[in-house]
């Protein structure tokens, strides 16, 4: 078989096969809705950062869990975005740390509380992933990742500040409160 | 011994593609979702990708079970296996959480996941690459093929 033979034999399968799949979705069960555009889960209202039963790699924490532990200050919370949408508002209390920042500076803090808590704004959370993976490898031992990131925070009424990070600097000296 | 290598090659990638297309069929739906997650196509064009990836699984799958055009469908084959991967991979490196769609349920794509689309790429590309001598076509050829029957018998 010549290759020009085996290149139109091939573009035959491929446009049989693409008017059988068309054809045939019709008549199938369940079939995928043409005419309507179909999301990505993380696209979908309210679905951001979850795949229906999936199991994250990283460990996912709702809104309404993290809230509480938000306000009992009992979790300390990251922010992955940039430094600028930090400052336009931010998780009260949330220190600011981008994925490829430098976590040393700050792994005292973090050594401080039982969870800490990363959230972004993105759709798949893969910046909040990013650090959450670092922190974990700097030795935090429960790092989870917002569910809903920033928008689904800000959507609920949890608590939120602005301005630039004044938590995230160097530890404080012995002797100061 | 090469006949049958590829034969066994043909079935088991013919066997592979009917089972994806097979476990897909009965909810188009759902696999449109799990190519919506991840994240390659405007919305709108995605459950048409779903129908056309199932329907060209089926024909791929059936070109391999009958032989016929066999060589074609392993490059179809090849092709789509190196779009799953692609994709897979693009995905993973993303971040993306995403159920990989291969074959219907909830099975979560993972590095793994890849490493089973480069090994189905083996089957494919021995069909593809490995010549098979066919059936004598006219009476010279069935001549020829009979003497060398006879020399080697």
């Amino acid at each position: 078989m010549t290759g020009v033979r085996l290149l139109l034999h091939a573009l035959a399968l491929c446009a049989a096969g693409g008017l059988l799949g068309l054809a045939g979705n019709s008549v199938t069960p369940k079939p995928a809705p043409f005419g309507e555009p179909v999301t990505s889960t993380a696209e979908a209202p309210g679905g951001m950062c979850q795949i229906q039963g999936l199991q994250a790699a990283i460990p996912r924490i709702s809104v309404e869990e993290a809230t509480p532990l938000c306000v009992a200050c009992s979790a300390l919370f990251v922010d992955a975005r940039t430094a600028a949408e930090y400052e336009a508002g931010h998780i009260t209390g949330a220190i600011h740390i981008a994925p490829g920042d430098p976590v040393d500076p700050v792994l005292w803090r973090l050594g401080v509380y039982k969870t800490v808590v990363v959230y972004d704004r993105d759709p798949n959370c893969s910046l909040a992933d990013q650090v959450a993976k670092t922190l974990l490898q700097h030795g935090v031992q429960d790092a989870r990742v917002l569910t809903g990131a920033w928008p689904a925070w800000t959507a609920a009424g949890a608590p939120g500040a602005s301005g630039t990070c004044g938590l995230c600097g160097t530890p404080p000296a012995k002797g100061s409160p | 011994m090469r006949r049958a290598t590829v034969l066994l090659a043909r079935l088991a990638l013919a066997a592979i593609f009917l089972y994806a297309a097979a476990t897909k069929l009965p909810d188009m739906a759902a696999f449109a979702k799990d190519v919506a997650n991840y994240r390659l196509l405007p919305g709108p064009l995605v459950p048409f990708a779903a129908a056309v990836v199932v329907g060209i699984e089926l024909v791929v799958g059936l070109a391999l079970v009958t032989g016929l055009w066999a060589r074609a469908a392993a490059l179809v084959a090849s092709g789509m296996l190196v779009l799953f991967v692609a994709g897979l991979s693009q995905a993973l490196l993303r971040g993306i959480d995403l159920r990989c769609g291969c074959f219907g349920g909830d099975e979560a794509a993972d590095w793994w996941t890849v490493l089973r689309d480069v090994a189905m790429l083996v089957p494919a590309l021995v069909v593809l690459f490995t010549p098979v001598p066919g059936p004598p076509r006219d009476d010279r050829e069935l001549s020829a093929h009979l003497g060398r029957m006879s020399t080697k018998y």
